[in-house]
């Protein structure tokens, strides 16, 4: 049962990539800016309750209460000064290079503040679902990598049905192909941009907290999540929700059987070599030249 | 400063970019005599440049108005000063309620959708949901949307996209993407439809079809504006006409 028990490992390193590829997915099919600082929530979503259960005493349910709150507090003020005098005042900042910039120096401006606050000690929130690993014919399943596992797909099968089958979810996707024709329709695209900007920061936080027993985070680890997301982020051409959850799950398991079969050293090296001779030879299939010209 | 001064140092300053507008507002009027649109010194800047200055007019429900002039003088721009896409002075009441400024939901709620000049459409989205999106400003259930009937006579109006509803609308010609987006202006249930040059880049015989849906829906009773800068096809249908031009009063 290796092979088994590899997609297991597979699915839960998956689904950590492709819950933060949703994220990223979804903010930049509204606002057509890629959000580097993902990760970064997530970081402060794990260190933030660990910080307040472990180091102040507080309740668990009161810390991760008052993290998300802090997280959606900060996420939606940073929308307010920031992303509005950037796009929406009388000189508007346009082109990727510009608001990836501004995600960017957000990033950097969350590890510093995180860096004092938590430390640069390697933490974890408090495991939320205790016990030894469940075992079924043969089969091991962690409960952490259960509960990861179940957030990705809650997490980017609700965005999927949100964008496919509701008015709304076709609003939100109008807001980013055409933010003109969408105000034409009556879409309010400022207040998708800070509600879908907010909604992902919270879900990252919350990913954060449910994932962080499982690897542990510092204050730097935010970089390395927002990046895995990306990976997957782009296979769904930076648009597809739906499609980016998908090949976060397949990137998951393709690394998880190439470390258990092929060579556990080089595993990651031979994964990123094929994953990009499949975006050479499938550039249109997998949505990269919808990401590149928009 | 007043608005008008304002302006009229701006049209100083820009000397071609700004127009003066104003038209027959007691002149012919439509069928109920009723008006649809008020328009009052309704003047539209972007920064320093003055598009549109004091613009005075008013259509009448029933009416087809076209609205006229040369490109650049500042059609496009009255629409969407009037449709709040862009900010404005003056006052522009709605069927008699005066309309909030810069509010698009609102006037499309309160019964006047513009289809934009260059279409505006979402290019990755199928045609049919182009369509649909039209009766956002009304609903938020696609359900209720999709058996709605302003979104089943816009579907209905154009028999030949039936086949091409589930192709993403970039893919669409450009004949068909101007008819999804007369349709999507529809679908918001419009007691006025203002549609921003219609027949941009099209084929003669295209236009003529566009200019028969028009036709159609001005019948149904919706009252109509168009914004053609040549005037000879839009006055087969239109009953009224507001010049605009640099500097000209425009009653034609």
């Amino acid at each position: 049962m290796k092979f088994g028990n590899l997609v297991i490992a597979g699915l839960v390193t998956g689904s950590i990539y492709a819950v933060f590829a949703v994220c990223v997915a979804v903010w930049y099919r509204v606002s057509n800016i890629l959000n580097l600082a993902v990760g970064d929530f997530a970081m402060v979503g794990a260190l933030g309750v660990d910080n307040l259960y472990r180091v102040k005493g507080l309740p668990l349910p009161v810390a991760i209460i008052t993290t998300l709150a802090v997280v959606a507090v900060f996420a939606y003020a940073y929308d307010r000064v920031v992303l509005r005098i950037a796009q929406d005042g009388p000189r508007r900042m346009e082109g990727i290079v510009v608001t990836f910039f501004f995600t960017f120096a957000l990033s950097f401006f969350i590890d510093g503040v995180a860096k004092m606050l938590f430390g640069t000690d390697v933490h974890a929130a408090p495991a939320l679902w205790n016990g030894e690993s469940l075992t079924w014919a043969s089969l091991h399943f962690e409960r952490a990598g259960l509960l990861v596992l179940a957030c990705a797909i809650i997490i980017g099968g609700a965005f999927w049905v949100y964008i496919r089958y509701t008015l709304g979810g076709k609003a939100l996707e109008a807001c980013g192909e055409n933010a003109v024709g969408a105000r034409i329709a009556g879409i309010d695209t400022r207040r998708y941009r800070w509600l879908i900007f907010m909604g992902t920061a919270v879900i990252a936080a919350i990913f954060g907290i449910v994932e962080s027993p499982i690897t542990g985070y510092t204050y730097l680890s935010g970089a390395t999540i927002s990046l895995t997301g990306f990976l997957a982020a782009a296979y769904g051409g930076f648009r597809k929700p739906g499609r980016a959850l998908v090949a976060g799950l397949f990137i998951g398991i393709l690394e998880a059987l190439l470390g258990g079969y092929v060579n556990a050293e080089y595993g990651d090296t031979i994964l990123y070599a094929l994953l990009a001779a499949a975006v050479l030879a499938w550039p249109r299939g997998l949505g990269f030249e919808s990401a590149v010209s928009g | 400063m007043s608005p008008a001064e304002e302006g009229r140092s701006g049209a100083g300053a820009n000397g071609a970019g700004a127009v003066r507008a104003g038209a027959d507002g007691a002149g012919r009027t439509g069928v109920s005599g009723r008006a649809a649109l008020n328009v009052s010194n309704l003047s539209v800047a972007y920064g320093n440049v003055v598009a549109v200055h004091d613009a005075t007019f008013t259509v009448a429900e029933g009416d087809a108005c076209a609205i006229t002039g040369p490109n650049g003088n500042g059609k496009s721009s009255i629409l969407m000063g009037v449709t709040g896409m862009v900010r404005r002075r003056g006052a522009v009441e709605i069927f008699g309620t005066p309309a909030p400024n810069g509010d698009v939901r609102w006037a499309a709620r309160n019964g006047l959708t513009l289809v934009p000049e260059r279409r505006q459409l979402y290019p990755e989205l199928t045609a049919i949901d182009n369509i649909l999106l039209g009766c956002y400003c009304w609903t938020r259930s696609i359900g209720k949307a999709r058996k709605s009937a302003p979104f089943g006579r816009a579907i209905d109006l154009f028999p030949e996209l039936k086949p091409h509803l589930k192709q993403l609308a970039g893919t669409l010609s450009g004949g068909q993407q101007q008819m999804v987006a007369i349709a999507r202006g529809l679908a918001s249930d419009p007691k006025i439809l203002a549609v921003d040059e219609p027949c941009l880049g099209l084929a003669e015989a295209v236009a003529r079809r566009v200019y028969d849906v028009l036709a159609s829906i001005h019948e149904q009773g919706t009252t109509l504006i168009i914004v053609e800068e040549a005037p000879k096809r839009a006055l087969t249908l239109c009953n009224r006409r507001v010049e605009v031009r640099n500097g000209v009063a425009g009653a034609a």
